[in-house]
């Protein structure tokens, strides 16, 4: 034997233990991780991140110059330098710390409980971990269980797989020890490891273990699939570009004016480094991260785990959406969908709670019907189990769920009906029957129920159940059989005909030898007693995301295994295609012309499956994208998943891809963001994925996406903000160095006010509510609209900021005058004002100054304002209720015009709080003009150049 | 190819021939963008020169509205020579020359003549208030004399050279003025007392002050401010180093004793002290 097994006893122990040894454990390795020190690391090199470094870099150079000249006079640039990189690690460390809880919430998913497999070694059945198998290990599996590795047959008994996490089929396999293909794949006697066994059993030999399993090779090929960088990290390298090359810009241009005021060449040097370090939005680092991690927990709370933090708003942006149909969009349980008896259909209830309405269960022929579909069934409930696990295959599943609820316990109700014989359904009969005693032990006659496909067991009977009569099966009733079948079958709902008959008391007494292989008894001149129609229905809340899709201006495309009929229709339920949508064939059978004289852009709708797929170019698919905005891929594999994410991508489009199998995770990583299954998905696409929806719902996307466009916006909000409040700190120090008066503002006391206080109303604007057009706009267009453009830097940088520098500049002059200096004496104060030796410097009242008085006021003060801004952090968190206003933040930055933090002394502050209170009022009536401009000239000059 | 393509882009984004688009605006685009802004400045600008308009109203011509951070005045040397070091060679006149230069601009205004004539005597050992009746301002307020020759040997009146030339110089300090202040209570008059660091206290040798016990006489206080006390002399104290140690760095530290001036934290190194390095050489 190939490998040293006998088909009987099995390997030996000992020399399982040798190979054991050679092959290693039976498990497959993790894609090798990113190093923790790496993941680290990149939290620290982000756009903003780096920005900081430089900025931190050049205060050790100007510290370094002061430090050598000797002319130190404070230890600012060294704080300064300081503070900056605590900011960068800090949030560097919570941003790592949020991916982490993440990991781990996704590393719970890996089952605790080890896989156990039955091998026969030494001869004799033993329960082992799976993990201890090696290949030439005799293995026994039976229905309900995982393949422990890949196995080749040697013996099965209706032994059946489900492939689908390995190729998508949705379609179990029957598995048989017949080599029927040379490709594995496609071979009936290799199962694969990691799919289950639906239903028989099977024994055979491991013929791969761990990695060199199919599926272990796949997992090792999806990790090959480059990541494309987020649209978030795009933009804010966009945001850092801008603001680099302003503070460029502003410091070289001061560079030039000190210079040529007559500074001296090293004193212009640190003005130009001050300006670029003053540009630095030191509180904007971490403003992002913990609107994105906020956001992250939201999430988490609905469902979504979020693996990469920056793939919160990928989802915001996200275009199309090419989602799975099982699972995702459906309840992935068969449910019975329709009845048709009595010459009627009638609707079951297919709700995931059964809240739906029943239909009328009165009729004779209703019972009959149960009666065959409850008995004719090998679906059992799990003993010792809560009776909802059921082990069967999924239609039977269903059927026994069904009459579970219309009749009440199953299982004892077959009890009463004695099984005497069955014969299994295969493909060549498409039937199952099985002859049962009847309930009444007077009764001695023998009752055969039969289910197969309808027109199979249509051929078998002779009459039709009607009203609980047995009527002759003629003409008419065979043509209303047909309308229903084609009824139903066109609802893309699996059909299954059932029929039933007693068994003739003479010819068949009790006793009888039923044989199930020779059939020697009654199996044609039935009696119909109706069709029962299944589908796996759609959730609940499905309908109404799609429909928040369709009007948030994101296309959902479905991608699924399933057959086209099958997809349409659930297409159709959910609304991917809507009511009044006609495919191209469907404009031809209206217009009873052929297919191709059909305009193909008057069909919206389109279902293309896998095959016509496999010839299309990809230019053709662009194309069919491009023209039919509602499309449905059916009966595709995994592997066509990812062109259609590629060609979507070609079209300019973020795109979302769910996916559970493990042949998804290419797609996975190929798309925007990837969204894995929680419940269904295989742990390879949870690697390869984004994002994991805990409930496998397509609903919680929806919410994602919402949560993702709120913080863009508020992103954008918090970025106005922090720009704004750049301009007033930064012309402080303009005036400093072109009119020389005394510094209004230290290096410190912005860092104070960046780090300390502002952080709060930053990242409040986080927690802003969705304005309520939220989910009405079309999503962004990552080429057009950007996180930062030219009319959000102006707005914050030329209209609000200079009207604050304005309000900052008349408390710095009032609190001066009042002090004693009046404005035109600070004017060229600067050199007497910082002479540390000029310790009787006269204001304008005559009285005489030392000067260090100053630096002490500037920390006190700081701390006065933190106590401010709560008052009004509050209301500007009322304001913020508002959600007509485009953006919330009027009366905030009246606020943070930093109004004390000039020189300040001590007294003055209460009331020097209330100077710059005009401007506030200022900047709340011309932001309310702008947005009224905005709102009520849409596409005016106005909203163009002030509408950010 | 990509980099042709931007290389273009970015030509056309600074001019663009094709929309006549001079970095991404149209020339009436920039106009409109333009007088956005002019008048939006224009309209802010006035608003700050209203808003000072109307602060500078509020404001008191006599007395500023807070005097919260001079609650302890600072002290300041004459002449305060190259960032508080006084140093120079006795044989040396081009040395000190201009420590005499400094005091005698200095002093001037303090001429007995002068003060006979813009000031009046008054009565020693005494606030010299001038209280404002209600809304009615006594102004101009009148100020007290300080002569010159109060400050006796350091007055420059005999000694030309305030004892630079016999390395015995005179160092002239005063209390920096503050609106309404009244230094000592109980008729108790701040004083001025000098004294080496550590280090250097015994090289320091004995000091004499003018006037007498380096006194600030409480017949000058208080200061009405310059506006309403034109001709104010502020109080001096001189202080004389008979035998200071030589050819050596001697730092010395001054600093006022009032019983109701809050000593400055040591923090500060100004409030209520000034200090300064003085160094004689004699040898060539």
């Amino acid at each position: 034997m190939r490998y040293t097994t006998s088909v009987t006893k099995g390997l030996t122990s000992s020399k399982a233990e040798e190979v054991l040894e050679r092959d290693g454990p039976n498990e497959l390795l993790p894609p090798k991780g990113t190093p923790e020190y790496v993941k680290f690391a990149r939290q620290l090199a982000g756009g903003l991140q780096c920005l900081m470094w430089v900025a931190a870099v050049i205060c050790f150079i100007a510290f370094g110059i002061e430090f050598s000249r000797g002319t130190l006079g404070c230890f600012d640039d060294l704080y300064l330098a300081i503070t900056l990189i605590t900011v960068v690690v800090v949030t560097g460390c919570f941003g790592y710390y949020q991916e982490f809880k993440s990991t781990n919430i996704i590393a719970s998913f890996k089952n605790l409980v080890p896989q156990q497999a039955l091998v026969i070694r030494d001869g004799q059945k033993n329960q082992i971990n799976a993990m201890d198998l090696v290949v030439g290990d005799l293995v026994e599996i039976k229905g309900g269980d995982r393949v422990p590795a890949d196995i080749r047959i040697i013996f099965a008994q209706g032994c059946k797989v489900d492939n689908s996490s390995l190729t998508g089929e949705s379609e179990p396999q029957s598995k048989t020890p017949e080599c029927t293909h040379e490709n594995p794949l496609e071979t009936k006697n290799i199962a694969f490891f990691s799919t289950t066994c639906l239903e028989g059993v099977a024994t055979g030999t491991v013929i791969n273990t761990g990695d060199r399993t199919i599926i272990g090779r796949i997992a090792s090929l999806a990790s090959g699939v480059g990541n494309e960088k987020t649209p978030i990290a795009i933009e804010i390298e966009h945001f850092v570009d801008i603001i680099a090359g302003l503070a460029i810009f502003f410091g070289f241009t001061f560079f030039v004016v000190a210079m040529f005021i007559g500074y001296a060449f090293l004193e212009a040097m640190i003005f130009f480094m001050a300006i670029v370090v003053a540009y630095v939005p030191e509180g904007l680092l971490a403003t992002v991260t913990v609107c994105l991690s906020l956001t992250a927990k939201r999430l988490a709370r609905k469902n979504c785990v979020v693996k990469n933090l920056e793939a919160v708003e990928t989802l915001g942006s996200t275009s199309v959406i090419c989602s799975d149909k099982t699972g995702t969009l459906t309840q992935n349980r068969m449910t019975v969908a329709h009845l048709w008896f009595d010459n009627v259909i009638h609707a079951a209830d297919t709700t995931e709670d059964q809240s739906g309405q029943s239909f009328d269960q009165s009729s004779e022929t209703w019972r009959s019907l149960a009666r065959v579909a409850g008995l004719c069934n090998r679906a059992i409930f799990k003993p010792n189990q809560e009776s909802l696990i059921v082990v069967g295959d999924a239609s039977e599943t269903a059927l026994l769920k069904f009459t579970e609820l219309a009749i009440g316990n199953m299982m004892e109700y077959r009890e009463r009906f004695k099984k005497v014989v069955e014969v299994p359904f295969n493909s060549t009969n498409k039937f199952q029957l099985s002859v049962h005693e009847l309930e009444d032990p007077m009764d001695l006659r023998y009752l055969l129920v039969m289910k197969g496909a309808p027109e199979r067991i249509l051929e078998r009977c002779s009459t039709i159940l009607i009203k609980g009569q047995e009527m002759p099966l003629d003409e008419q009733w065979r043509e209303s059989f047909q309308t229903a079948y084609m009824d139903l079958g066109s609802l893309g709902e699996r059909v299954l005909g059932f029929c039933h008959i007693y068994l003739n008391e003479n010819e068949f007494p009790r006793g009888y030898k039923f044989d199930s292989d020779e059939m020697n008894f009654t199996t044609s001149g039935l009696c119909f007693a109706g069709l029962i129609s299944m589908i796996d229905p759609p959730r609940a809340t499905v309908p109404d995301a799609v429909m928040k899709c369709r009007t948030a201006g994101i296309r959902v495309v479905m991608v699924t295994g399933d057959h086209p009929i099958t997809a349409r229709a659930i297409a159709a339920n959910v609304g991917i295609i809507t009511e009044g949508s006609e495919t191209v064939e469907d404009i031809a059978t209206r217009k009873r012309i052929p297919v191709e004289q059909v305009n193909r852009r008057d069909a919206r709708a389109c279902v293309i499956s896998g095959g016509q797929l496999k010839d299309m170019s990809s230019e053709e698919l662009d194309e069919a994208l491009r023209s039919h905005p509602e499309m449905v891929f059916a009966r595709t594999s995994p592997q066509q998943k990812l062109i259609i994410v590629e060609s979507c991508q070609r079209l300019g489009s973020i795109v979302a891809v769910t996916g559970d199998g493990v042949n998804d995770s290419p797609a996975l990583k190929k798309a925007d963001i990837g969204i894995a299954m929680g419940i269904a998905g295989s742990d390879a696409a949870k690697n390869a994925a984004d994002m994991i929806l805990l409930d496998d719902n397509f609903a919680s996307i929806v919410t994602g996406v919402e949560q993702g466009r709120l913080i863009f916006d508020n992103l954008k909000k918090s970025i106005a903000y922090t720009l704004t409040k750049n301009i007033p700190e930064l012309t402080p120090y303009l005036i400093y160095i072109t009119v020389s008066v005394p510094l209004p503002l230290g290096c410190i006391t912005i860092l104070m006010i960046e780090l300390a206080t502002d952080i709060f109303p930053s990242v409040s604007l986080a927690y802003e509510k969705a304005e309520s057009d939220i989910m009405h706009l079309k999503p962004r267009n990552p080429r057009k609209d950007r996180l930062v453009n030219e009319s959000l830097a102006a707005y914050s940088y030329f209209q609000i900021g200079a009207i604050q520098s304005f309000a900052g500049f008349t408390d710095y002059f009032t609190a001066m005058a009042q002090e004693g200096w009046y404005p035109l004496l600070c004017v060229g104060l600067r050199s007497h004002w910082e002479d540390v030796h000029l310790q009787d410097l006269q204001d304008s009242y005559g009285q005489e100054w030392w000067v260090s008085v100053i630096e002490i006021c500037q920390i006190a003060d700081v701390l006065i304002r933190k106590t401010r801004r709560l008052s009004i952090f509050q209301q500007g968190f009322f304001r913020s209720v508002d959600v007509d206003s485009m953006e919330q933040m009027s009366l905030t930055p009246y606020i943070q015009s930093y109004t004390p933090c000039y020189v300040s002394f001590m007294k003055g502050w209460g009331q020097w709080w209330f100077v710059p209170i005009p401007y506030g009022i200022l900047i709340f009536v011309y932001d309310e003009i702008r947005k009224l401009g905005v709102r009520r000239h849409p596409g005016s000059w106005w909203d163009q150049e002030l509408y950010y | 190819m990509a980099k042709d393509a931007e290389k273009s882009t970015w030509k056309d984004f600074i001019w663009n021939s094709r929309t006549r688009e001079f970095c991404g605006r149209t020339g009436s685009s920039w106009g409109l963008i333009l007088l956005f802004y002019l008048v939006f400045y224009i309209f802010l600008a006035g608003m700050f020169c209203l808003t000072m308009y109307v602060m500078l109203q509020t404001l008191d011509d006599h007395k500023p509205t807070w005097q919260d951070r001079l609650g302890t005045p600072g002290m300041m040397i004459r002449p305060r020579g190259k960032a508080m070091e006084i140093a120079y060679n006795t044989t040396n006149t081009e040395t000190w020359d201009m420590y005499i230069k400094t005091l005698d601009n200095f002093l001037s205004p303090y001429n007995n003549s002068l003060q006979a004539e813009k000031n009046e005597e008054c009565i020693p050992d005494q606030y010299f208030v001038q209280a404002d009746s209600g809304d009615v301002k006594n102004n101009p307020k009148r100020s007290c004399q300080f002569n010159r020759t109060f400050l006796e040997k350091c007055s420059g009146l005999d000694d030309h050279t305030y004892g630079y030339q016999a390395g015995k110089p005179c160092i002239i300090i005063k209390l920096n003025r503050v609106i309404g202040m009244l230094p000592g209570k109980d008729g108790q008059a701040p004083f001025v007392t000098c004294g080496a660091k550590k280090e250097d206290s015994d090289k320091i040798g004995e000091v004499e002050y003018y006037p007498e016990n380096g006194t600030f006489n409480l017949m000058y206080y208080p200061y009405y401010g310059k506006k309403a006390q034109v001709n104010y002399s502020q109080p001096l104290v001189a202080i004389k180093f008979l035998n200071i140690t030589l050819n050596e760095d001697i730092n010395i530290e001054c600093r006022i004793i009032s019983n109701n001036i809050p000593p400055g934290t040591v923090r500060d190194k100004f409030a209520g002290k000034v200090s300064f390095k003085l160094r004689i050489n004699t040898k060539g």
